[in-house]
């Protein structure tokens, strides 16, 4: 559409201004006036920021389309195009070579960015609709829709941000949302606690990007895309300073054999005898993956996101499921052109993905709590993201990022329909959630279950559904794409992926989806086919004594939420679940319609619509974006990929229709006896899977118990040490010393006078005395030296200090060369008068080394 | 016309001074003072609005300014200082609108004093003549002198004055002896005139350094460097807030006005400006000492306001470190200070204004003491007085950090790690002492039946303190625009030597 073009010019786009700044209005008055406005006004003020939010990223998108439609006929191919506005300039910082860094508060939108806004405010809007009513009864309805548009705002930052530093400040901003909504219900410890350890994880993931930011300040003297793209091949230099980089396992070089008591201690075994050396390019992608497994949550750091769905079930679905967690994959592709530089760090994040969604998937297979089996989904289908991009399909990769949003954030929410209408029978967190109390729910909740059904055939890829395209995608692309890397500056290849890689991670993941099949399947079945199994659940024969001891600090926490109807009769069987209200099945109802069709937006689907669609698929789409990391991926010829794009088509279709097969026959057919005679079976396999492989347990044993000994070790340092020796120490001198000084300060005016004549005095004395100073440098044994000027000083030289004067009188020469033969040494002598007559004199012992190139050692006398 | 324009600020705030004494003499019988203090930031107000005029018009082409030429010398960098004088005086006179009125000696002279005041000092910064320099260092002293005598009823008030008074004409007197000899050496009194004879060089060296040394020492006075700030906490303490606040503002600006010119016009001969011999080792050392005790004794204080005096002691040290950094790397070292004297003043101006905010006639905020638990009773009040403080400290996002940043920056660049080493740790002692005020607001609770200050209501007051807020949070987060304005105002200096 023209007119915004019109109105805005490319470069100065300030309609981002509105976009972004929306929800920041709102997350402000909500926050400082939200107590005092009523829920009404919350409401509207919430829905409004984000409502205007999407409304103007409709308008910028359509905008970046005519741009990207003009570009296309300006140069006759797709070119890069995208908005920008630029906020300020922040600053100016000098990099390496006397280069210029510029740090500005600069936004853009292209491609990949304008995708991701409108997912971002799109599915955002649809869930806080759905949360003004799921909220309804909390008393921090305010707080909840502040941190809800805070966190809207951050991650807009996040994903628009023109720099890595501006992405930063998105990256730590919807990190603390993500922390005040999980620890929402913050009176209850698992809350507060989950807050914190998600909190945590992510900071080992920021550590990883800050460093991947000094080093691309190191390389590349620019932090911004453009910039960083302009001088990506500098990350594969191979010239000395600054070079590849080269690690040693211990660190700090190599060790000398250490000799006591006439045993040799054999100490140089403990390093190899050459460091690793790696390219810069594959420490960046290392480093930057080491903060997308922080925010998107793969091994080693996904511990995280289960544990966050003690948040809300709309912040699970909003930041724990659709956007936020994406963030580590869209920071992939954003930098697309620095990761396929490096086929080993490639090769780490595509099994990195493979494994996550491998391992996540068998934990969730044997969960009950239904918001548990939806988060470890999570973390597996961003693993099959991971996959995608890893093996450098960035555009299959983002795709499910694309399709995952709108099918998870619908499955959540349906989830939380879910357990609203059980809340309302069970009034227990714990148990609500658990789908052994479920079953039946499609006969008393039909909208809830159409839609949940929707999704879950998404999820598990049902032919012609969204997920079935995006997944089966990232599969065929992992057979038919290799990062091969680009040559190095000294022309030889980096190192290749071994050839058996691409099937095995094909494998892991065809297995993976079959699991998900599997248990997505179980979790439909169990919660809304078979019979209601809640009926007797809440009665008080049901609450055992152990129940009540567990949770014998439940009632003050309730008061928290606002809940107050915990105290009805339970002795009856209350009425049957209820379907939720209409602001809860809307969106639940637009997520799965756009979960179905959003399929279409694949090249492979487009094939199957009607050619009169004038919209771009997604592929060529995003082909602009990643037109430069093209260049860094080997794809399999043309009939080859053919053929392995069937195997792979009937791998992904074989592994749906497996998965789902057996859910239908362990849990309808046979009532699910064959999962407890499993379960009876392998006890123990069983409930290690059902504790998460003990994941949890084995990073208290190492790292948090190393983290905690080293702290103590540290608290004792700075107690003993540091505060006690160090602080109370210096603060004495300085007490003492300024309570000396005061003293001079006695309000006596003649003191006064008489310390300023000192001063003077002083002044003058420095100007009196004379001051002989010189520098000496080197060059081949010819020093030259170079006498500090004075006012009115003149200069006499010793060449040798023993003999002669060089002239006899002062003169205003004020430099002396002389030659020193190799391993020689000489003193040398400069005397200066002032301009009052006064003489003053110095003399150096300049040393020249024995090798002729060394440089000259000073002594002075 | 050119020439009247760019002389604009000048004129409007002199006839600005004028109309008001006139206004008090035939204003309303009942109430004398009515709108004085509005009509003075208004004047000021002008004054900067003419500034800002100015420097968008340019002085570079206006021929008729060669006119002035040597007396006054109208170029960015005095235009810069006329902008930020008119912008520290603007938040000292609402400051005086509140206090004056609250502690009942609210009388007409106080703003017209603050007026020729701030004339005198923008003379000083434009002025491109030993004479000039002089008379305009005058006028400004003799205002800040009557400034500080204004609290007629305490003696405290008398005392400090009188101190400042005496010390600042026999440091007045070193200075004029100073350009004396320098006339007789030289022949010239115009400081471009005085430059050039200077590194011509000739048979008077001898003369010079004496003169050197003299005017040396009535330029550090007037910014209060050790050992020649002995005056300043007395007459800081002793004086109404409103003058603190402008003797710490402007005339402190003035004098750092002042000295760059002095200093990096008169005195640019090699071996005055060497760094084993020269001028700069003597300003680093006396950066060194300022910094250090100030820091110290500022520890040890009990009372808030002198405290304050004592901080303002301290950042007349770290100026000088850029003072001195300037001396090797010219331009982007004097920018570096007249970035960190616009930061100064805004941070400082504030912090005195939230002082004077914090209590009210018969409960005045002095002591640590008087301060304690004001956080949880009167929260806006604490969180202005939080936010210069943390300025003043150096704390992001806050202008006082981008400040200490770039003067430091400037002074690694030119070399002087051991000065920035020593500047670095004097602001973590620093740190302490703007601390405290915010733990005892925050954190501690008065004692039983100790008084404690109550926050005084006045829009005057609010209104500075929003002013000062506003822009120690700008220049603190989008500093690039006015680092520019006075990276452009540092420009007129040529590289060192030339």
């Amino acid at each position: 559409m023209k007119p915004f073009l019109d109105l805005f010019s490319q470069n100065d786009f300030s309609l981002i201004a509105v976009v972004l700044l929306m929800p920041l209005l709102g997350a402000f008055v909500n926050g400082v006036f939200g107590r005092r406005l009523g829920k009404q006004a919350v409401r509207m003020m919430a829905l409004s920021a984000v409502g205007v939010s999407f409304a103007a990223a409709i308008a910028t998108f359509i905008a970046l389309d005519s741009a990207v439609d003009a570009a296309h006929t300006a140069h006759g191919e797709a070119a890069h195009t995208k908005l920008s506005w630029l906020a300020w300039e922040w600053m100016r910082v000098s990099g390496p070579n006397g280069s210029k860094i510029a740090i500005d508060l600069k936004f853009s939108v292209d491609a990949l960015s304008g995708v991701m806004m409108l997912v971002v405010t799109g599915v955002g809007f649809l869930i806080h609709v759905y949360a003004s009513e799921y909220m309804r009864e909390d008393k921090g309805y305010w707080r909840f829709f502040c941190y809800l548009n805070l966190f809207i705002f951050s991650m807009l930052v996040l994903i628009l941000g023109d720099s890595l530093p501006v992405l930063f400040v998105g990256w730590e901003g919807v990190g603390l949302c993500s922390y005040l909504l999980i620890g929402f219900w913050y009176g209850k410890l698992p809350n507060a606690a989950a807050g914190k350890k998600a909190f945590i994880a992510n900071r080992v993931g920021d550590f990883g990007l800050i460093v991947a930011m000094f080093l691309l300040v190191v390389y590349c003297g620019a932090l911004d895309w453009d910039g960083i793209q302009r001088h990506a091949n500098d990350l594969v230099v191979t010239s000395d300073r600054p070079g590849p980089i080269h690690l040693w396992p211990i660190g700090g070089g190599k060790f000398e054999d250490y000799v006591i008591a006439g045993i040799r201690i054999p100490l140089h075994n403990l390093q190899p005898d050459k460091p690793w050396t790696i390219t810069a390019a594959t420490a960046v992608g290392l480093m930057l993956f080491l903060g997308a497994t922080g925010k998107s949550a793969q091994i080693p750091l996904y511990v995280w996101l289960p544990d966050a769905m003690a948040g809300p079930t709309p912040v699970s679905a909003l930041i724990h499921a659709a956007t936020m967690v994406t963030a580590g994959i869209y920071l992939v592709c954003r930098l697309s052109f620095v990761f396929v530089l490096s086929p080993a760090a490639m090769i780490v994040v595509a099994f990195t993905g493979a494994a996550t969604a491998l391992l996540a998937a068998t934990i969730a297979v044997v969960q009950n709590d239904i918001k548990k089996v939806l988060a470890y989904s999570t973390v597996s289908q961003l693993g099959f993201m991971v996959l995608g991009v890893g093996v450098g399909a960035f555009t299959a990769g983002f795709f499910h990022v694309f399709t995952h949003a709108f099918f998870k954030a619908c499955l959540f929410l349906g989830a939380g329909s879910v357990i609203h209408a059980m809340h309302a029978r069970i009034h227990d967190e714990e148990r609500s959630q658990d789908m052994r109390n479920m079953g039946g729910l499609r006969r008393y909740m039909p909208l809830t279950y159409g839609t949940f059904l929707a999704s879950t055939l998404c999820i598990i890829g049902f032919p012609g559904t969204s997920g079935f395209f995006s997944k089966d995608e990232i599969l065929a692309r992992v057979l038919i794409e290799t990062p091969t890397g680009v040559k190095l500056a000294n022309g030889a290849a980096p190192w290749q992926w071994p050839s058996w890689a691409p099937w095995l991670l094909w494998g892991m993941g065809v297995v993976a989806a079959t699991l998900t099949a599997f248990y997505m399947m179980r979790l439909v079945f169990q919660t809304f086919w078979g019979d209601f199994r809640g009926w007797t659940i809440g009665r008080p024969s049901q609450l055992s004594k152990s129940h009540h001891d567990d949770h014998g600090h439940a009632e003050d926490e309730d008061a928290e939420d606002g809940d107050h109807h915990h105290h009805d009769d339970l002795s009856q069987p209350g009425p049957p679940p209820h379907e939720s209200p209409r602001s809860m099945t809307i969106p639940l109802l637009i997520l799965a319609a756009a979960a179905i069709v959003a399929g279409i937006f694949n090249p492979a689907a487009i094939k199957l619509v009607v050619s009169t669609f004038s919209f771009l698929p997604l592929e060529h789409w995003l082909d602009p974006v990643f037109s430069d990391a093209a260049r860094g991926i080997t794809l399999a010829d043309h009939h080859t990929a053919h053929t392995r794009e069937l195997v792979s088509t009937f791998g992904a279709f074989t592994a749906f229709a497996a998965g789902s097969g057996l859910a239908y026959w362990v849990y309808v057919k046979e009532k699910g006896k064959p999962a407890r005679e499993m379960m009876l079976k392998v006890p123990r396999l069983y409930k290690l899977a059902l504790e998460k492989w003990r994941v949890d347990e084995a990073y208290d044993k190492t790292v948090v118990s190393g983290v905690d000994a080293l702290a103590d070790t540290a608290a004792s340092v700075d107690q003993g040490i540091i505060d006690f020796v160090l602080a109370r120490l210096t603060a004495l001198v300085v007490a003492a010393t300024g309570t000396v000084l005061r003293v001079i300060q006695n309000g006596v005016v003649h003191v006064y006078a008489a310390v300023m004549v000192v001063g003077v005095l002083a002044l003058g004395w420095f100007f009196v005395q004379p001051h002989a100073d010189f520098t000496v440098v080197e060059q081949d044994g010819d020093y030259t030296l170079q006498a500090g000027p004075g006012p009115g000083y003149e200069f006499r030289w010793y060449p040798d200090a023993t003999k002669e004067p060089q002239t006899k009188d002062f003169s205003e020469t004020d430099n002396l060369k002389v030659h020193i033969a190799d391993g020689k040494s000489q003193t040398v002598k400069l005397e200066v008068k002032n301009a009052f007559g006064r003489v003053g004199s110095k003399a150096f012992t300049i040393t020249r080394p024995a090798q002729p190139a060394g440089a000259a050692q000073i002594r002075e006398q | 016309m050119a020439l009247a324009f760019i002389l604009s600020p000048l004129l409007v705030i002199g006839a600005g001074a004028l109309l008001l004494m006139l206004a008090e003499a035939f204003g309303p019988k009942h109430n004398r003072t009515a709108g004085l203090a509005l009509g003075c930031t208004i004047v000021f107000g002008a004054g900067f609005a003419f500034s800002v005029g100015a420097w968008l018009y340019g002085v570079e082409d206006v021929a008729e300014k060669e006119l002035i030429v040597p007396w006054l010398v109208i170029d960015r960098f005095s235009i810069f200082f006329d902008g930020l004088l008119c912008l520290g005086g603007a938040i000292a006179a609402l400051l005086a609108g509140g206090y004056l009125r609250e502690h009942e000696m609210e009388r007409g002279e106080f703003y017209s004093l603050l007026l020729f005041s701030t004339v005198g000092a923008m003379m000083v910064a434009s002025a491109g003549d030993a004479l000039i320099v002089f008379l305009g260092l005058e006028t400004m002293s003799l205002g800040a002198y009557a400034l500080t005598a204004f609290r007629r009823t305490s003696p405290r008030s008398a005392e400090g004055a009188l101190k400042y008074f005496l010390l600042g004409s026999f440091a007045a007197a070193l200075l004029l002896y100073g350009f004396a000899l320098l006339y007789g050496a030289t022949g010239h009194t115009d400081l471009a005139g005085i430059g050039e004879a200077v590194r011509a060089g000739g048979p008077h060296k001898t003369m010079i350094i004496v003169a050197l040394v003299l005017v040396l020492t009535g330029l550090v006075f007037k910014v209060s460097a050790v050992p020649f700030h002995m005056w300043a906490p007395d007459a800081y303490e002793g004086a109404p807030t409103p003058a603190t606040t402008y003797m710490a503002a402007v005339v402190k600006a003035g004098a750092f006005a002042m000295l760059l010119r002095v200093m990096l016009t008169c005195f640019t001969e090699k071996g005055l400006m060497s760094w084993s011999a020269g001028w700069p080792p003597v300003l680093a050392w006396i950066a060194v000492l300022t910094m250090t005790v100030a820091n110290l004794v500022a520890g040890q204080q009990e009372s808030v306001k002198r405290m304050l005096a004592y901080s303002s002691i301290a950042h007349a040290g770290y100026l000088l470190v850029g003072v001195v950094a300037a001396a090797r790397s010219m331009p982007e070292a004097t920018s570096s200070v007249l970035f960190y004297l616009l930061t100064y003043t805004v941070s400082t101006a504030g912090a005195f204004g939230a002082l004077i905010l914090c209590g009210r006639k018969g409960a005045e905020a002095v002591t640590y003491e008087d301060l304690a638990g004001i956080g949880r009773r009167h929260p806006a009040a604490a969180l202005a007085f939080s936010l210069f403080l943390v300025s003043l400290a150096g704390i992001p996002p806050t202008a006082g950090f981008f400040g200490k940043w770039f003067v430091f920056r400037a002074a690694m660049d030119s070399g002087f790690y051991l000065l920035t080493i020593i500047a670095f740790v004097n602001s973590v002692i620093g740190a302490y002492y703007y601390l405290r005020v915010l733990v005892f607001m925050y954190m501690r609770e008065p004692a039983a039946g100790a008084p404690v200050a109550t926050p005084m209501k006045s829009g005057y007051v609010a209104a500075a303190l929003i002013l000062s807020a506003v822009l120690v949070l700008i220049l603190g987060i989008v500093p690039s625009q006015s680092l520019d304005v006075a990276i452009k105002a540092a420009s007129i200096f040529g590289p060192p030597g030339g």
